[in-house]
């Protein structure tokens, strides 16, 4: 089990230096000169040796693996460089941002977890009802509606109708609400599926059969016996739908005025902005990769095979 | 030609609802401006905000532009760039993955490495990022979704140029002395054109969206092109008058990846009967017995 996790945890670690090897690489392949740009900012009319002089200061003559070494070893320290378009330093900045993405994230998934348990539950126990077809149709309109147009319906319906929540701004619970709805839709779709199809599968195995000629009650079989074998899946397709919410969010975040890092990265690629980019793009992929470590831990401990195999190896 | 009439009798077998609303979108985008009652640009300030009426079926925008013809027009600016997306990336896929899947080894090792890591990053942010470097714009959005979607089928094609490279007509052809070339081009390159294309058609739906998720934040298509995620945008400031025109744009946008959805669906469950493939081996593999007899 240890092995298995500390092999994770390398893979983890290669992953995430070849993270930072693209970070790097898409804005040293940006077109244009960045040191004309920064000295633009400074002084409108620069002169040669001013742009000469903010290459020194960048060290943009450096071979690029030096350049490498040096980005890095400040990212490390949480200097992430300074935004091209307001002159800040991107770090302090994109760490007041963090918590509102987080809480974006985190209130989407649990949402998605309650919905998707819920339809799952109507469809395996009762297939063919009303509640079957209801479901299956959630099910596709979840799958294939934009999220924009979610985001927008329940603006319309919640806020300018019914008059029940506020559009936008942070103001306590209930402006939380429809953006976790509009985040957490789709994998709420995708994970009742998961459910569905999981529950109806472990129902047709044959302990199952044992446990309901033994005389358990079908819904101690299904929440004792035939749960189990779905949270590995679960956990999987879970995992792999954080990482689709951490993109959904760069619709969202705009949609509801959220200050996030998925709005902090909209405007550096509106803005051309490449420090910014590259600062939220790291931030992505490292949460990805940590996301996914955690999906792999989670699925030993849900998995007994897996824990065995782990052990042997 | 063999492989076009392959694709449309298979495309025949798929499930009807997805059919139709496929094939309305293709219809729509490809005689828009024949269809479309008025220009899609042309503004009517005093028609602004207009309701359902005889002029303008489906009423009309904050510039007084015409709803019903901007839908319409839409559905030829998501099918060319959807077509200009997928051609390129699977363009880029296939070669990648037939070389993968012809040469095996170290060179398959290194590039199915490379897919692995372009699979691992979310196709949307992928886009974004490369949008942010290099500026928005159509083309722009066209190689960003483009560089976000190749791995996809990279892989596709790698499994499938696999499975005819193991097939016992390909190793025939090698003792016959076909060349690389040949095989490569005349026997490989053709059959896994075929399949791909049919798991690209499920793919379409998921590159429509992204193309309109763009144009939403004002990255992808620029106005006055119309385009549904940006009308939807452009009115989503009125949404308490004027809810239609928010809504509309989301309907037929989700109306589309329905029916492509629908269709993957139908390919993942492997609902189609005969590989497109097959058709396409037996006739090679009757040439190659044919010749064998010329030969001897």
């Amino acid at each position: 089990m240890r092995t298995l996790i500390s092999i994770r945890l390398r893979n983890a670690a290669v992953l995430l230096v070849l993270a930072t090897m693209l970070c790097f690489t898409l804005v040293v392949s940006a077109p244009g000169n960045v040191a004309v740009l920064i000295a633009e900012l400074r002084s409108p009319k620069a002169t040669f040796e001013q742009i000469r002089a903010v290459e020194e200061e960048l060290g943009l003559n450096d071979p690029l693996v030096v350049r490498y070494g040096n980005w890095l070893g400040s990212a490390l320290k949480g200097d992430l460089g300074v935004s091209y378009k307001t002159g800040e330093s991107i770090g302090p900045a994109l760490a007041g941002r963090l918590h509102v993405t987080g809480i974006l994230v985190a209130g989407g998934a649990i949402f998605a977890m309650i919905l998707s348990f819920t339809l799952g539950f109507i469809g395996a126990l009762m297939p063919g009802s009303i509640g079957d077809a209801t479901t299956r149709i959630i099910a596709l309109l979840g799958a294939s509606m934009p999220s924009f147009f979610v985001g927008a319906l329940l603006i319309y319906g919640l806020a300018v109708e019914l008059r029940l929540l506020p559009t936008f701004g942070s103001a306590g619970l209930s402006s939380w609400i429809m953006p976790w709805m509009t985040i957490g839709l789709l994998p709420a779709a995708v994970l009742s599926r998961v459910v569905r199809v999981g529950l109806e599968e472990a129902m047709a195995r044959p302990f199952a059969l044992t446990a309901s000629a033994k005389g358990l009650s079908r819904g101690r079989i299904i929440f004792r016996h035939a749960l189990p074998n779905i949270a590995p899946t679960y956990i999987n397709a879970l995992g792999a739908q954080g990482g689709a919410m951490v993109v959904g969010a760069v619709v969202v975040e705009p949609l509801f005025a959220l200050k996030g890092v998925a709005d902090l990265f909209l405007q550096g690629v509106l803005f051309r902005d490449f420090m910014v980019v590259q600062a939220c793009l790291l931030v992505f992929l490292t949460s990805f990769i940590i996301l996914n470590l955690l999906v792999d831990i989670g699925m030993m401990f849900s998995d007994p095979k897996l824990r065995r195999q782990g052990a042997n190896a | 030609m063999r492989i076009l009439q392959d694709f449309a009798r298979s495309l025949r077998q798929l499930p009807r609802v997805s059919m139709v609303a496929v094939g309305v979108f293709v219809t729509l985008g490809v005689l828009a401006p024949y269809i479309a009652p008025h220009d899609p640009n042309a503004q009517d300030l005093l028609a602004a905000h207009a309701g359902i009426s005889w002029e303008h079926w489906l009423g009309a925008d904050h510039l007084g532009r015409d709803t019903l013809s901007r839908l319409i027009v839409s559905a030829r600016t998501s099918l060319v760039g959807m077509c200009l997306v997928l051609l390129i990336a699977l363009s880029v896929g296939i070669t990648i993955g037939t070389i993968a899947g012809y040469k095996r080894g170290w060179v398959e090792e290194v590039l199915m490495r490379i897919v692995d890591v372009g699979l691992a990053m979310p196709s949307l942010i992928v886009a974004l990022a490369v949008i942010g470097i290099f500026g928005t714009g159509y083309w722009n959005m066209i190689f960003a979704l483009a560089l976000a979607w190749w791995p996809g089928s990279a892989r596709i094609s790698r499994a499938v140029a696999v499975g005819v490279m193991n097939r016992p007509h390909i190793e025939t052809l090698r003792v016959l002395g076909a060349s690389p070339l040949r095989v490569y081009f005349h026997h490989l390159l053709p059959t896994t054109i075929g399949a791909v294309l049919v798991y690209a058609t499920a793919d379409a739906g998921a590159v429509a969206l992204s193309i309109a998720t763009l144009s939403f934040l004002g990255l992808g298509i620029q106005p006055p092109t119309p385009e549904w995620g940006q009308m939807l945008v452009d009115a989503l400031p009125y949404l308490e008058t004027v809810p239609m025109q928010v809504i509309l744009p989301g309907l037929v946008l989700t109306a589309v990846v329905i029916g492509f959805n629908l269709l993957g669906e139908s390919i993942a469950l492997n609902r189609v009967p005969t590989p497109l493939s097959r058709r396409i081996l037996a006739s090679r593999r009757m040439l190659a017995s044919n010749w064998t007899r010329a030969q001897q």
